[in-house]
């Protein structure tokens, strides 16, 4: 085939331009570690990479979700280890006063006991998360103090108005997963979450029944005390057991989901880097190879092109 | 027999013919690197022989013309490859735009490069603004009265807002621009048309008299093949020399006179298309930048635009419709969360935006604390649509990405084949009709020789009549 000086000139730039492209586009992954970064590279990877993207913005999410509410478990728990302690204490008045006799002084000392008691449990039973500001036993109606103590004239709390409900907030924590770490403070229907204070299911009151038996210890009424006051006080105890049980159970789960959230971010994460990566060892070979094949293009090239008939004739 | 006389003629006539092919030679020589010369040659022929007493004796050499070589069948097959390269090239520069506007890019880090894995983050595209308005909302659901995640999700949902607000401006100043470039090129291919007829007059006055006007032709082919890169075109040669060339069966060169032109036409909602200037009939491309450009406004983009907005539309009805039955901080209820209706209209409510305590996130008018609106709109994210085609709203963006991505994918590939093609082309050609100045330095030196021998021959001549007339003293 005849080949004229501007055929050579002409293919030598096309080649040239081809290998420069190639280097740029492999400098370029070399770079910037990846072998996809626009749709037009690799359109199912690019497809597939925005999906796992998704995903983990989600898990993301997930975590900070539980982190969330595991920091407002933890207020609860702590407020559980309140009233633990207090249903305990009763719960001991109840049996200690129940069995023996007792002067009417010891069991007023032991019904002022009580009546703090009964304070500390509403102050508890308003606790608000100090992440959120919002109060740990409202249930939805979270906005507001949950419990409002009725008080007669010597400042003895009477009896107690529950203005929150009985339904608590679910929260994102996997694909299609939600928990909650609320506790609403009364519950008297005979579904859902158990009440704190109040709960129907279980036949807990703590409140009204530390009233009971801050009465019958007032009125020197041992009798009531044993009979109904002991096997009341135990069910709030076992309520609040419960509760503690329940909390346990759920710090369980959300932590297996922290675990899962971050595996799953992990992997995610490996998959984005096997479907966007570049393979630098494999690029920077081809890179190499690119370049060589630019040199010797060039050496050839401008070897050729410097002889002509023209070197010689005179 | 020629005598001293005839053949001092001999030697002139051969002087001029040798002369002749230096300067063709040199005319060659000067062209090797102007775009679309052909090499051309000259054609050298005996003299008519004159009878003499000893039978035919030659007179010499004559010069009969100077001829082009090129290849008719190479001409037509560039013109076609140029159609098809203009083609792809529209689409491309076309798609590049539309990939550029969409800002769909994966983000690296050379720091990043040197772990063995890195990881690629997409931070400012669409499908990372749609991951953080559903992260948004589930941060909202855990914390539902915390004025913090309140904020950030109003802060969230005025970038995706503002993000779609962007695609749809570039997207539409991208079709602002292909109408553009559209109309561009119908100003180039009219000049052409125009060039091409008074070329036809040009060569068919010069060639009148006999001979081919080589130059003249090379330009001619010239602007044909810039024609065809804008469209496609039909083209038929007469016999006294004019190309007739016509567009989709509409003739618009006929001899020396522009019979049409051509003209953009808005076919409805600002979609410019192409027809013939005076008769008003639309025309049917089917090749070149014009019809490129048409086909990537009108296929690719046209459903990017599309699909970029009915997300859009489908997020603002979905998420007011789930806001809407919500209750604020405040107890209010019935307000939108966006407004609009597609990617050029969509904000967030400037109320909500102003006290994000108005977002709507309790199901409960008596209960602020409540959730359930918050987290439906959380996992509205994962929520197959039905005017989405049954996806999620991620799935149908990344489905919109990756067609995009496809049809620039192909249009590259394309492009680079027809690179190669038009290389292969090129060489084809230029090895019939290109400058080889190696070749045209022989020949020069060859008719160089030549014209030097005639020169001697005249020489010889000379003292041969010299002694002839010395004779005399």
């Amino acid at each position: 085939m005849r080949v004229t000086a501007n055929a050579f000139d002409s293919s030598l730039t096309s080649q040239l331009n081809v290998l420069t492209a190639r280097q740029y586009a492999l400098q370029s992954q070399v770079s910037s570690g990846l072998k996809v970064a626009a749709p037009s590279d690799d359109p199912a990877a690019m497809a597939n990479t925005l999906d796992y993207q998704a995903q983990n913005a989600a898990q993301t999410q997930y975590s900070s979700n539980i982190s969330t509410l595991l920091s407002r478990a933890g207020s609860v728990y702590n407020v559980l280890q309140s009233l633990q302690t207090i249903t305990s204490r009763a719960g001991e008045i109840a049996t200690t006063v129940g069995g023996a006799t007792n002067q009417q002084s010891t069991l007023d000392n032991y019904a002022n006991e009580v009546n703090h008691l009964i304070s500390q449990v509403v102050t508890a039973a308003n606790t608000k998360d100090p992440a959120t500001g919002q109060y740990l036993f409202g249930g939805t109606a979270s906005t507001t103090a949950p419990f409002t103590a009725t008080t007669d004239a010597s400042g003895n709390v009477t009896g107690v108005t529950y203005s929150g409900n009985s339904t608590v907030n679910q929260a994102q924590i996997g694909v299609g997963m939600t928990a909650t770490a609320d506790i609403p403070g009364a519950n008297t229907g005979s579904t859902g979450a158990h009440g704190l204070i109040t709960d129907s299911q279980s036949g807990a009151d703590l409140v009204n029944h530390l009233i009971a038996l801050r009465n019958n210890l007032s009125s020197g009424n041992t009798t009531a005390i044993t009979a109904t006051d002991s096997a009341n006080l135990q069910k709030d105890q076992n309520n609040v057991a419960y509760q503690v049980a329940n909390n346990g159970v759920v710090q369980s789960q959300l932590n297996v989901a922290a675990t899962i959230a971050t595996n799953r971010s992990a992997s995610l994460n490996t998959m984005i880097s096997n479907t966007s990566s570049a393979d630098l060892v494999q690029t920077m070979m081809q890179l190499s190879q690119t370049q060589t094949a630019y040199q010797a293009a060039l050496q050839s090239g401008a070897k050729i092109m410097q002889l002509s008939i023209l070197n010689y004739i005179s | 027999m020629l005598g001293l006389f005839g053949t001092l003629n001999l030697a002139a006539r051969s002087m001029q013919a040798q002369m002749t092919g230096v300067e063709v030679a040199g005319q060659n020589l000067a062209n090797v690197n102007t775009t679309g010369y052909s090499r051309q040659r000259v054609q050298l022929a005996t003299s008519p022989d004159v009878t003499t007493g000893i039978g035919p004796e030659g007179t010499g050499v004559t010069a009969t013309g100077i001829q082009q070589v090129v290849s008719a069948l190479l001409n037509s097959q560039v013109q076609s490859q140029q159609s098809t390269s203009g083609y792809w090239n529209g689409q491309q520069s076309a798609l590049q735009s539309a990939q550029n506007g969409l800002d769909e890019f994966l983000n690296g880090s050379a720091a990043a490069a040197s772990a063995t894995s890195v990881t690629s983050d997409s931070s400012t595209g669409l499908a990372a603004q749609l991951n953080g308005l559903f992260s948004a909302f589930s941060a909202v659901a855990t914390s539902p009265t915390s004025t913090t995640a309140r904020q950030a999700l109003i802060g969230q949902a005025q970038t995706l807002a503002t993000t779609f607000n962007n695609v749809n401006t570039q997207l539409g100043a991208l079709k602002t621009s292909l109408n553009s470039s559209l109309s561009d090129n119908v100003d180039s291919a009219n000049k052409l048309l125009s060039g091409i007829a008074t070329l036809n007059q040009q060569i068919s006055a010069a060639e009148f008299n006999g001979g081919t006007a080589n130059n003249l032709r090379d330009e001619r082919e010239q602007d044909l093949e810039n024609l065809s890169q804008l469209t496609n075109i039909t083209t038929r040669t007469e016999t006294n020399g004019t190309v007739d060339v016509s567009i989709g069966g509409q003739a618009l060169v006929t001899g020396y006179k522009v019979s049409d032109t051509l003209q953009t036409y808005d076919a409805g909602g600002g979609q410019m298309l192409v027809q013939t200037a005076t008769g008003g009939v639309p025309l049917t491309l089917t090749g070149g930048s014009m019809q490129g450009t048409i086909d990537a406004r009108d296929g690719t983009l046209a459903t990017l635009q599309k699909n970029v907005n009915t997300l859009a539309g489908t997020l603002i009805t979905q998420v007011n419709a789930i806001h809407g039955g919500g209750y604020s901080l405040t107890g209010s209820s019935g307000a939108n969360f966006f407004n609009g209706t597609d990617a050029a209209t969509i904000t967030v409510n400037a109320a909500l935006a102003g006290n994000p305590n108005l977002i709507q996130t309790s199901g409960s008018a008596t209960a602020a604390g409540d959730n359930s609106v918050a987290l439906q709109l959380a996992q509205l994210g994962s929520t197959a649509q039905g005017a989405l085609g049954n996806q999620t709203f991620n799935d149908n963006y990344d489905a919109t990405v990756a067609a995009l991505g496809d049809s620039l994918s192909t249009a590259n590939t394309q492009v680079a084949n027809q690179t190669a093609v038009a290389q292969m082309l090129t060489t084809q050609r230029s090895s019939i009709s290109g400058v080889n100045v190696d070749e045209e330095m022989t020949n020069l030196l060859s008719f160089q020789r030549a014209y030097e021998a005639s020169a001697k021959l005249v020489s010889t001549v000379d003292t041969l009549m010299g002694d002839t007339l010395a004779m005399k003293t």
